[in-house]
Order: C-alpha cells, then structure tokens, then sequence
C-alpha cells in the first residue's frame, strides 16, 4: 500500500531527476558545443538527408499548410510542430532534448530564459538577414534584446511574431445604452479612477444578480499582476531593484493600485475569487453579452470579428486607450509580445534560423498580420491589416495612436516568474475580509524576495 | 551442497522478482533517492553544473515556514474528515448493493462512475454546481433559501469535502468483495437466533469488514494527503493558479514552490517531510490494527 505513495513520488522525483540527468548533460553541452552559434559552420550533415527542425508553439500558429509551403521551398529542412507544456519544456531543456525554436513572452519570460543560458543570440544573424532588418522592427521587439541587466539592450535572443499593446479597452455599446451610459472619447486616455468609476455605472444588478458587468479583464477583475505593473510605469514607480536583487510591492503606490482592485472585487465589477462567476475566462462575459467592457489588446478585435452573432452589429465596438494613473504619463506597452527564441543547443543553428525567418516574415507572418489578431513585429507588414469596415478602421486607427506610446517595456525580473500566482495567494484573502492588505503586502514582498535570493544565488 | 542449494533459491526468486525489481531500483529507487540528494542542494531546474550543498536549510524552511505548516494543518483536517466519512458512505452503499434489489447492475455502476471520471472533468462540474448562480444555489433559491458562496472562504474547504465524498464509491468494489466473503451461515445463525437487521450489521459484517476498512483507511489517508489538483481547479483555471486560502493544502504548496517558483530542492524536501508523515502515520494505523481489526486467521499482517 505504500506503493501508491512510493509511485507518485517517484513520479515527481522521476521528472526532476529527468531535469537534473539533463541538467548534468546540458552542462557538459555547453562546453563540448557551447560555442556553437552563428559564426561557426554548422555540424549539419553534409548529405541529403533533410534536418529537421522541431517548433514549440502554441496549436494553430503556424499551419500545416505553411509548413508544407516551407518545406517545399527548402528540401533540405523538415518541420516538426510540437504543442508547448511548460512542464515538459523544462525536463527537455534540461536533458538538452529541448525543440530548436521555442515559443516565448519578451514582457514575461525572454529575459528569464537568458539568465538561465538557454536562449541564443541572434545578433550576428540578424546582422547579415535579408528579411529581418532592424529599420524595419517595431519598439516591442528589443523586449527580446537583454544585456543581462537591462531589458531592451544588448544582444537579440528572438523577436515577437505578433503582439499588441495589451490594456486598451474593448467596448460594447448595446450594454453601455442599457446602463444609460455614454461611451467616452477614445481620444483621451482614462485615469485608473474614471475606468473603475464608469465600470461601475455599467455594473447592473436585478433582484441581487447580476445583469451585466462593468469591466471583464481576460482573468479575473481582481488584483492583476500585469496592469498593476501597468500603473506603475504610468507613475513611473520600480517595484524591482535596479540590480534586481529585491523587490518592494509595500510601496504605497502599489498598496493603492491593490486597493483599487480590492475595492472593485466589493463592487462586483466582473468575475472574482467572491463571486465564482463560472465563466471560463473574461472573454467569455464579453462575447456573451455580459460585459460592458474588457481590457484586452488589439488582439481581440479578431474575437469580435470573427463571431457570428458580433458581426452583425460591429459598430457597436470599438477600442479606447489604455488607462493611465491618476497625474500619470501615458503608456500603452505590451503584456506578453509573444514570440520566439532559438535554442541555445540548437544542433542546426543555420536551419533554426531559416524557420524562424519563415515564421517572423514569411508567409505565417502575412497570414497573422491580415487576420487581424495582432499587431505585427515589422513595420512592412503594417498595411496588411484588416481595414475594410468601420470597425476595422476604428480600431486600426485607435492602435496608431496607441502605438505612440507602446515604446516602453513594463518591468519583469528575470527570477520571479509567475507573479500572478504570488500576488493571488496573498491578496485573495483580503478580498474576503480575511486579511489585512499592508499584512499581505509584506508577505508578498518577504516571499517574491527569497523566491528571487534563491533563483539568483543557484546560477551565481 | 545445502550451500549450492540456498544460493539456487536465492537465485531462482530473484530471477523471478527482477523485472519488477529493475523497474523498480532505475525508476523507483533512483529517483526517490536522487530527489533526496537534490532536496540538500539549492537545485532550481537548470544550475545542475553548479549545485551547492546546503544541508538541512531546506528542510529548516518546511518547518519554519508558516505557510507549509498552515497547508499541512489544512490537509491533515480535509484528511481527518473525508477519511472516515468516505470510509462509512462506502460501507454503508456496499451493504445496499449487496442487497437484492431491482436494477443492481445500474446502481452499482452510477455509484461507481465518480471513480472512473477524470478529475478535471469532475472538477469542472462541480465548480457549476458550486458556482454563484450555480445548480446548488438555484436549488436553494427554489426552496426559498438564502444562496452560499460555495467556493468563498467559509465553505471553501466544505464544498471541497463534498466533492471529495461524491468519489466514496470508489471503494465499492473491494467493499462488495468483502461482504461476498462473510459466509451465509453466519447471518443464519443470527437470524436464528432472531438478531434484528441492525444487529446482524454490528455483530457479523462490521466485524468481518474490519481488514476491509483497515485497508481502505490507509489508501483513504495515504490519497487524501496528496491531493492537490481538486483545490487548484476548483477556484483556478491552470495548474500554476493558487487555490483560495483555506484549501491551500500541502501538496499544492509544495508543487507551486516547484513549478512556479523553480525552488525544486525546497519542493523536494517538503516531499520528504510528507513522505515521512505519511510513513508514521501509517505505522500508527498498522499498529492501532491489532486492536480493531480482526482476522479470521490468527495471522497478522
């Protein structure tokens, strides 16, 4: 009967010895092939046998179709899509079985993955690249450049296949009409203040349920991790150390960010941890009629495009800017600028680099820019995005003006991934009463503090 | 001669045992022995060719740490609850289907399907029955009661329980087995001696079921203290996401600390501990056996 113990243990154990094992071979990679990038020719066989090159992405990014395009232009090189576990990628990466290119997030895990010696510089091939030239990328693709301090300089790991400035505001008027409710100028940007006031003017309640929901985020309209660090670039507030040692969420800017969310959990502005709404993301509400507003990027108007029962009524959408801090700067970044890497152990360096030029301006980049589910990473491709209705040009035109100040990056440390989950654990009690939020606040800093002590002293 | 002779036996049950046991010591023994190794280093998934030793610190931070001792606290009282209920809704419906009744076959399957759901399916549909306006709620709203925030604080780790207790089935088919094994002529003789139904119960089949439950105690403990996948989906959507308070348990600290946070040799010792917890706790349940359980044999197991 211990067995069953003894099995699942050994299953947990198993995966990290799986990683470990790798890890001790990855180690000795890095020496006897560590070297291996652009400069060197590569040990690609000089036969006829095709290199095949494995992708880790997400399903449906790069098509079959695509693929076959691909490998008909380039006989010499097979593509092997493999959908990406996190989980997985780590026991690959660290028994150096890790895919050739890997789907990464340069506002989440880029610099992350250069810390961590597994992504490799791109820098001399995008030097001699006769389709990626660096005149033509937008600001969110030096999200993939990382001297190891800074992000945004230094040497290039990868690019961004698409992205958007994250934190606009998708409206829907018919639930803006039955709250009696004017839609605001997209013009001018909202304070924080003004969003969470008008949200919660298109909060309709009818005998204590709720009819409609002011404001959907794609989670959970709670404490989120990504816009409160959204508030602090607009105030122009660091919640990391320069050296990225420590960080500080007790500062009183972001006790006032988390208020705000605590407070709009109170006023059941959209789904939280109190109310359980069952909806499987905010999307959901918003494409369901059950939400006035949700903070998406350009992104989701492809959501609203593509829906049959939103199709028929597209001038009741539209995007506003990316709300500010009250007294703030403007700042519209990107949350995600999904893209990318190529790994460092690659066995076919020069190969992985001709998928990645397919993938970053071949056809799947055509194909993304003209279905209008993102902003593309090249200036070239800009033209190609969906401007046919009104709704299109809305929007296409409200993304020019915010495309003025997506420029920056939001701040992220390359040993505290997954905040969210951090933030949740501390703050969610406070929602019930449960907890004091200076008290969660410090708990929070005390543990997002060791979890980075210890990620940082392991590769020192 | 005798020598040569043991040394053939000794050979021959090896021989005989050793697919179980290479398996075992290449994906068993190695790997539980590795991860003990690695719970004394600063391991965090990728400095493998630049561990440090670091003695006991990890395990110094399971106990010191106030939230791995708050998760365990939450999981010894699920454990200390589902544990016994199961174990009595389990009794109580293999008594009934032992019974001879209309449609058996059906009854027997709807009550054993809880166990044969994946848990994620299970999850999901217990998080709408839970929900807001969920089917309980609405139940309750029909019968003019006041609706409960189900997956809220107060009844989080309730509404957990109810989930867990919906899977006591799960032990029907060893429970049946059980009562199939109580020779007929004992209830004969009780009925002879005009012993009531209640009766026949708590003198025959309690006390040749106990092996039974003595059996499905220790697997109800051993599973209840590594659950961790129910709480995360019952309030989150992915693995990474973190549970409501109280039904942050031991196993999922332990797998955030691993997964999200890349402390593996600190997830690694907080695996020791529960190893060891459940070890004793086992060893006590064993050892209170000899009190409880009886055996029709005079052997002990």
């Amino acid at each position: 009967m211990k067995k069953r113990i003894l099995t699942s243990l050994a299953a947990i154990i198993a995966t990290c010895v799986l990683i470990t094992g790798c890890g001790a071979s990855s180690g000795n990679g890095n020496v006897n092939q560590g070297g291996k990038t652009a400069e060197e020719p590569t040990t690609a066989p000089k036969t006829n046998e095709p290199v095949t090159i494995r992708v880790a992405l997400s399903k449906g990014e790069v098509s079959d179709d695509e693929v076959k395009e691909f490998e008909t232009n380039n006989p010499g090189i097979k593509i092997t899509l493999e959908e990406i576990d996190q989980q997985k990628l780590a026991a690959q990466l660290a028994t150096n079985d890790a895919p050739d290119l890997i789907r990464a997030q340069g506002a989440v895990d880029l610099t992350s993955y250069v810390v961590k010696g597994l992504a490799m510089d791109l820098t001399p091939f995008m030097q001699t690249s006769q389709v990626l030239k660096e005149d033509d990328f937008l600001s969110p693709v030096n999200l993939y450049r990382f001297d190891g301090k800074v992000q945004g300089q230094g040497p290039i790991y990868g690019m961004p296949k698409d992205w958007s400035p994250d934190f606009t505001i998708f409206y829907n008027k018919t639930l803006f009409d039955a709250a009696g409710v004017k839609v605001p100028d997209s013009k001018e940007p909202l304070t924080w203040n003004e969003l969470m006031e008008l949200a919660k003017k298109l909060t309709l309640t009818e005998d204590g349920k709720v009819k409609q929901y002011g404001l959907a985020l794609l989670g959970k309209t709670q404490a989120d991790f990504p816009s409160i660090m959204l508030e602090m670039a607009s105030k122009g507030v660091n919640v990391f150390s320069e050296d990225m040692k420590t960080a500080d969420f007790t500062k009183p800017e972001v006790k006032e960010a988390v208020s705000m969310w605590v407070d709009a959990v109170k006023k059941n502005l959209g789904k939280n941890d109190v109310n359980q709404d069952p909806a499987a993301w905010g999307g959901d509400l918003f494409m369901n009629n059950k939400a006035a507003m949700i903070m998406a990027g350009y992104w989701f108007s492809g959501m609203i495009r593509g829906d049959e029962k939103m199709k028929t009524h597209l001038d009741d959408f539209g995007m506003l800017a990316a709300p500010i801090a009250e007294n703030g700067e403007r700042v519209s970044p990107t949350g995600a600028a999904t893209g990318f890497i190529i790994n460092k152990n690659t066995e076919h360096p020069e190969q992985a680099w001709k998928v990645f030029e397919y993938i970053m301006a071949g056809t799947p980049a055509k194909n993304r820019a003209t279905g209008g589910w993102g902003v593309p990473a090249l200036k070239s491709l800009l033209p190609l995005m969906p401007q046919v209705t009104d709704f299109d040009k809305r929007v296409y035109n409200q993304l020019q003006e915010e495309l003025k100040y997506s420029n920056g990056f939001l701040e992220s440390n390359p040993f505290l991934l997954n905040g969210q989950t951090l933030l949740d654990k501390y703050v969610t009690p406070v929602y019930f009463g449960k907890a004091d939020l200076d008290e969660a606040l410090k708990e929070l800093t005390k543990n997002a503090n060791l979890i980075i002590q210890e990620n940082m002293n392991a590769i020192q | 001669m005798l020598q040569t002779k043991k040394w053939r036996q000794y050979a021959t049950f090896y021989a005989f045992v050793s697919p179980w046991l290479i398996i075992f010591i290449f994906l068993g023994l190695f790997p539980l022995l590795y991860g003990l190794y690695l719970s004394f280093t600063n391991f965090t998934g990728f400095n493998m060719n630049q561990l440090k030793f670091v003695g006991f610190s990890n395990y110094k931070t399971v106990f010191l740490d106030s939230e791995s001792m708050y998760a365990l606290g939450r999981t010894l009282l699920v454990t200390a609850i589902n544990v016994p209920i199961s174990l009595a809704i389990g009794l109580f419906l293999a008594v009934l289907l032992n019974l001879k009744i209309k449609g058996l076959s059906w009854w027997r399957t709807a009550f054993y399907i809880p166990s044969v759901v994946p848990v994620v399916s299970t999850v999901l549909m217990w998080k709408f029955i839970f929900s807001g306006d969920g089917l309980l709620n609405t139940l309750f709203d029909k019968l003019q009661l006041q609706p409960i925030n189900w997956l809220g604080y107060e009844y989080a780790t309730t509404a957990l329980i109810v989930m867990l207790l919906w899977g006591a089935g799960g032990s029907l088919l060893i429970n049946l087995a059980g009562l199939k094994g109580i020779p007929a002529d004992l209830y004969e003789a009780a009925e002879i001696d005009g012993a009531s139904p209640v009766r026949k119960f708590f003198t025959v089949t309690l006390p040749l079921m106990t092996h039974i439950l003595f059996f499905n105690l220790i697997m109800g403990i051993i599973g209840s203290l590594q659950i961790y996948i129910q709480p995360i989906l019952l309030s989150g959507k992915t693995l990474l996401d973190s549970p409501i308070k109280p039904n942050y348990l031991y196993l999922v600290h332990a797998f955030q600390q691993i997964f999200a946070f890349q402390r593996f040799g600190y997830g690694l010792a907080l695996m020791w501990v529960l190893f060891i917890a459940i070890l004793l706790l086992t060893v006590l349940v064993f050892y209170s056996s000899r009190f409880w359980v009886y055996y029709e044999t005079d052997q002990e197991v």
